[in-house]
């Protein structure tokens, strides 16, 4: 369990720091049981930070989408440090922009939190619908205990944990300069079993599955938007010259726009789940960045998210690779 | 009487595929061209497109050859170790394997997505190439599934 | 190029190659309907002076400022079109091929479908040519120093032509000696010069010439770099003797303890050398080296009290403690001359090579009838393995045994599918006949058969040796042997006589395999350096069978002599130096064009990831700091002398900002449109 009053005591001293320009964390949301990022920049502030089981949201991605505003003529721009929070899912987000040079690592200060699950919103908003006041979530052992108008109730911790924890490999952070609690040790497995029935169909109902869900894609681009690797300041899939896909929102065009980005997210999509998440037409889109992990991990045995130090999957290659496929 | 009838309806509904091709100029262009000297005769399904290398061939092609109504792909270069560049086939064999991966698994058969190795001396491969990727992709049938709706205002 | 695109489209008849199956007038009508086609027009061949005109006078008079030619490969003529645009005053740039003949016309005889073919392939190349831009191509300078790979009398001849001309050459030698296989031969066809006395004065000659550095017993490591600005390493390997010291007296050979313990490699096998040898006494440089393999000293790190080498040295010249010495120098131009192997006849079982005595190849047929192999230029039968009779007191040693009758067999290993083989060897059938001649001249009572299946004597003075010999008595049988067994002591040949259908069962003592050339073993390390293809046949692929002959396809890089192809000596001398005059083309102009399509990067969109630096084989790009908007960031940036054009780098970026000029994605994203649309 993370001790709020440590977590904020750190913050504050990290916030007061002359070399440190903010600290992203997480504050309650604005109703209900959610949580939402905290930007402090000022000591005082640290006293709204949190960390409980709603903190979902995956931090990483504010430190490549920040806007670097143009720098006023005779002045330096801020090249003070950011200190962000980060679950071990999180964590995998800066070392991969870590292994794309995205920044340096002194750029960063990370407070690492070893995390034992967070909950999948939507099973808790279908297990206590409608709550509007203020709602907290904790963990105590295996169980969730859910707060709110005055009462409290104990949950079975697997009811409410969101998908992606039930196969998380990596609780504590890989990179930190602080680790806000105990490390935990791994405690789940990932067998793409989930890929393994998908591939399993035949080709029609393959892409009758996807036309379906596809279909339903209104190119909001709020997968895009919260992926914290997709930081490209003019994303080649929104060009018109050279126009890779069009922006009207129908199946073709949806169906070319996903498979674009899962490709170049091939070896790099270090599985933090936020683009499923976030989609408003609860498009399966881990499915399709799961396919290319496990092919990833099969045949050329790369995890991205693991050592800043690694070569990019894509621009390595072995000679022993396998070509069965190639006439 | 009834078997005839349906013969002649299976040729008159015999598909003609569309293949786009990737060569690259040292070997498989070269190879392809050979095949021409040597004037041996191949299906004309196949429009190749010429780039340097097989390196240069964005996967991303693939789906964009796919998506403009092309019924299959063919991506070729040098054998592994023979590259003109010394490394750009290693990359794209990485690449389309993974691709040709998860087309399959959006659904898009594997037959309309190939790679194939040809040296500049391969001019008879090129030919038994054409052959193999023009069945493969007749007996999947015209390319459907996510092609580009043309808007016919 | 500033306004709209106005194209002019040339489709070519090539007289009937395309003509004959496309119908270009229609190819021409659909040409006009494609949007910014200021003209399209057709002719017989376009490539002629008259063709070439059409395009000019319509750059000029209908101002138009991109071209597309349909007519044959790119690979055939775009660098000629490309200089026609230039001397229009037209960025060479802006022209684009279809190849509607060799893939097109030539592979289709459906003449309906090579037509809409040849219309799609005629849009892809106007979608593309309205999208190209002018490219400058820039100019390097060129180091004056050729590398010369292989001191054979190919690579000598061009090392002396360049050396004449007056650049610097580094001639490179594997083996301890220049000269190569020609040194190996007796007499040459068809004049029956002694190939020694021929050879040995070039030989002099690369090793005295002020402007060759000659480096024997060594080896090209590595080469990088491009035309005109080659970084080669070299590894010369240890003789264990000081060659400033070494005399070249050869005591330390005669002192050796594994004197005549070794098979002479020289000698094919067939004659003995010691641990410390020289090839063959002409050897440049005349000096000694030190086999490390068969050194008792230094295979086995003790040879008996001390090494009798190093004690009968009198100038003191063996060093143990040599090590290989790695040197680097840069030069302009590099020529390949490694030459050919034999083939290795116990491919061939049935002829029983390596299983009887007598069954030689011609190579090592070539050092018994040279005078100064081993057996002194005496034609005698072998007894290989045979320990030597002790000579008992008083008794004569046996005199060797002349073999009463000898049998050729041509095109061992050579019009031979089942041994992967199927070119001809084009030197055999004459050499062949040289060694017939050779046989009645040292053996006179000698019968000499030859098997043959052809006879190839096309060359000056061929055909009138090929009638000498007949007339000298040799019996041409015209069939292949399909075994060689031995009987009651003798050989006999099993063929059929084909001419007048008759089976043999030819006796004989020696016969001799008339081995073809075969591409060198040790082929793969030059291909890996240089990145040279291959022909059907394995030999090194020349640029172009006809007109480019001692090119490859890499600028800079050219082939000479039997490694490009199985040739006799007149015509290796030939190739050779038409390959250094190749090679001084550069050279003497002091300046060459480098690649113009090389990759560029939209520094404004460059995310700094650094996926082209690694993925590019040249080292071409780097990351460099660059002030975007007032923030310091990382962006790649292309040395665009380094880079060869190749893409690599387009495709591993993510972010669309890297991009190679001509092939683009913004150029070949509406091909595949025009392509993939039905």
């Amino acid at each position: 369990m993370v001790d709020i009053n440590k977590l904020r005591e750190i913050a504050k001293e990290v916030i007061s720091r002359d070399d440190v320009r903010q600290v992203i964390g997480y504050r309650p949301g604005t109703y209900g049981f959610r949580a939402r990022p905290a930007f402090v920049l000022e000591p005082d502030d640290v006293d709204e930070l949190i960390f409980t089981p709603a903190c979902v949201n995956n931090l990483a991605t504010y430190i490549t989408l920040e806007e670097k505003l143009p720098v006023p003529r005779g002045q330096e721009p801020d090249s003070r440090k950011v200190a962000v929070m980060v679950k071990g899912c999180d964590s995998r987000a800066l070392v991969q922009q870590m292994e794309e040079k995205a920044y340096d690592r002194e750029h960063l200060l990370i407070l690492g939190i070893p995390c034992r699950g967070v909950v999948d919103m939507d099973k808790v908003n279908a297990r206590f619908p409608d709550v509007l006041e203020k709602g907290e979530i904790a963990l105590e052992g295996d169980k969730f205990v859910i707060s709110f108008n005055g009462t409290k109730e104990e949950v079975a911790k697997d009811e409410l944990l969101a998908d992606k924890c039930k196969r998380c490999r990596y609780p504590t952070p890989l990179v930190s300069d602080q680790l806000l609690d105990d490390e935990v040790e791994r405690f789940a497995e990932d067998d793409y079993s989930d890929i393994e029935t998908l591939e399993k169909r035949s080709q029609d109902e393959k892409w009758a599955y996807w036309e379906e869900k596809l279909s339903r894609c209104t190119r909001c681009y709020a997968c895009r938007n919260v992926c914290p690797m997709c930081y490209c300041e003019d994303c080649v899939l929104n060009r018109i010259e050279p126009m890779w896909m069009r922006r009207s929102v129908d199946v073709s065009e949806n169906t070319a726009y996903h498979i674009a980005r899962a490709y170049h997210l091939a070896g790099r999509c270090i599985q933090c789940g936020e683009c499923q998440r976030v989609c408003p037409m609860d498009i399966p889109i881990m499915e399709l960045n799961r396919k290319f992990y496990k092919d990833v991990a099969d045949l050329y045995d790369y995890e991205p998210g693991t050592d800043a130090e690694a070569s990019p999957l894509l621009s390595t290659f072995s000679v022993d690779d396998r070509e069965d496929f190639i006439l | 009487m009834a078997e005839t009838t349906k013969m002649a309806e299976d040729t008159k509904t015999d598909f003609d595929p569309n293949i786009v091709a990737f060569l690259c100029n040292w070997c498989s262009y070269a190879g392809a061209d050979l095949a021409g000297t040597s004037r041996i005769q191949y299906p004309p399904n196949v429009r190749v497109i010429r780039v340097m290398c097989s390196g240069r061939v964005n996967p991303l092609f693939v789906m964009n050859a796919l998506q403009q109504g092309a019924d299959g792909v063919l991506i070729s270069g040098c054998h592994p170790g023979d590259c003109h560049y010394m490394q750009g086939n290693y990359f794209a064999r990485r690449r389309f394997n993974l691709m040709r991966n998860f087309l399959e698994y959006v659904g898009i058969e594997p037959e309309r997505v190939r790679m194939s190795w040809v040296s500049a001396s391969e001019g008879a491969k090129w030919k038994e190439v054409i052959e193999e990727v023009v069945e493969g992709v007749k007996s999947v049938g015209p390319m459907d599934s996510f092609k580009r709706r043309q808007l016919n205002w | 190029m500033n306004g709209k695109p106005r194209i002019g489209v040339y489709v070519c008849h090539c007289g009937t190659n395309i003509a004959g199956v496309v119908d270009v007038e229609d190819v021409v009508r659909f040409a006009q309907t494609i949007p910014d086609v200021t003209v399209a027009r057709n002719y017989s061949y376009m490539c002629s002076d008259p063709g070439q005109a059409l395009i000019t006078d319509d750059i000029e008079k209908m101002g138009l400022n991109r071209v597309v030619v349909a007519s044959c490969s790119p690979r055939m003529h775009e660098l000629t079109f490309r200089k026609t645009l230039n001397g229009a005053g037209l960025n060479p740039y802006f022209l684009e091929m279809a190849n509607i003949r060799e893939q097109c016309s030539w592979v289709h005889q459906d003449s309906i479908a090579a037509t809409e073919k040849s219309k799609r392939i005629i849009e892809a190349a106007v979608v593309k040519a309205r999208r190209l831009e002018a490219l400058d191509q820039k100019e390097v300078d060129v180091e004056p120093a050729a590398l010369i790979i292989g001191a054979g009398i190919a690579g000598i001849q061009s090392a002396l032509d360049i050396a004449d001309a007056g650049f610097k050459v580094y001639l490179v030698e594997k083996s301890a000696t220049v000269g190569g296989h020609m040194a190996q031969l007796d007499k040459t066809f068809p004049t029956l010069d002694c190939s020694a006395c021929i050879l040995t004065p070039k030989m002099v000659d690369v090793a005295n010439h002020p402007n060759i550095e000659l480096m024997t017993y060594s080896k090209v490591e590595d080469i990088q770099g491009y035309v005109g600005n080659f970084d080669i390493k070299v590894r010369k390997k240890t003789r264990y003797v000081d060659v400033n010291k070494c005399t070249g007296c050869g005591d330390c050979a005669t002192a050796c303890r594994q004197a005549g313990r070794i098979s002479n490699e020289f000698d094919e096998g067939m004659g003995m050398r010691g641990a410390i040898y020289l090839p063959f006494p002409q050897a440049v440089p005349a000096k000694y080296t030190v086999d490390k393999e068969t050194c008792l000293f230094l295979a086995k790190g003790k040879c008996g009290e001390s090494p009798k080498c190093k004690d009968a040295c009198q100038p003191g010249a063996i060093n143990f403690d040599l090590e290989d010495e790695i040197v680097e120098f840069k030069v302009g131009t590099i020529i390949v001359a490694t030459g050919f192997d034999v083939f290795d006849a116990s491919l061939k079982p049935e002829y029983a090579y390596g299983q009887y005595d007598n069954v030689v190849t011609a190579l090592e047929f070539e050092r018994m009838v040279n005078a100064s192999g081993p057996t002194g230029g005496k034609v005698i039968m072998l007894e290989r393995g045979k320990k030597k009779k002790k000579k008992k007191e008083g008794e004569e040693e046996e005199a060797p045994k002349v073999p009463e009758s000898v049998t050729f067999i041509q095109c061992v290993g050579s019009r031979d599918k089942s041994v992967g083989n199927e070119y001809c060897s084009r030197v055999c059938c004459m050499y062949t006949a040289k060694l017939a001649h050779l046989v009645r001249d040292k053996a006179p009572d000698a019968e000499v058969t030859i098997f043959y299946m052809d006879v190839r004597a096309f060359g000056k003075g061929f055909e009138e040796f090929y009638d000498r010999v007949r007339r000298e008595g040799v019996k041409y049988i015209r069939g292949n042997p399909s075994e060689i067994y031995k009987k009651n002591g003798k050989l006999v040949v099993r063929a059929e006589d084909t001419l007048t259908s008759t089976p043999l069962e030819h006796e004989t003592d020696m016969v001799v395999l008339s081995v073809g050339l075969c591409p060198r073993s040790d082929n793969r390390e030059v291909i890996d350096l240089l990145k040279l293809s291959q022909s059907s046949d394995l030999f090194y692929l020349e640029a172009h069978p006809k007109l480019r002959p001692v090119d490859t396809a890499s600028d800079g890089v050219y082939l000479a002599g039997v490694c490009q192809g199985p040739k006799d000596i007149p015509d290796a001398v030939a190739q050779a130096k038409g390959a250094a005059s190749a090679a001084m083309i550069p050279m003497v102009s002091g300046k060459v064009k480098v690649e113009a399509q090389t990759s560029i990067v939209d520094e404004t969109t460059c995310r700094g990831c650094g996926f082209c630096v690694e993925v590019c084989p040249y080292g071409a790009i780097e990351l460099v700091e660059i002030n975007r908007m007032g923030w310091h960031v990382n962006a790649a940036r292309v040395n665009e002398a380094l880079c060869k054009g190749c893409g690599a780098c387009v495709a591993a970026c993510l972010s669309g900002s890297i991009q190679q000029r001509s092939f683009k994605d913004l150029q070949l994203l509406p091909q595949i449109e025009a392509l993939g649309v039905k």
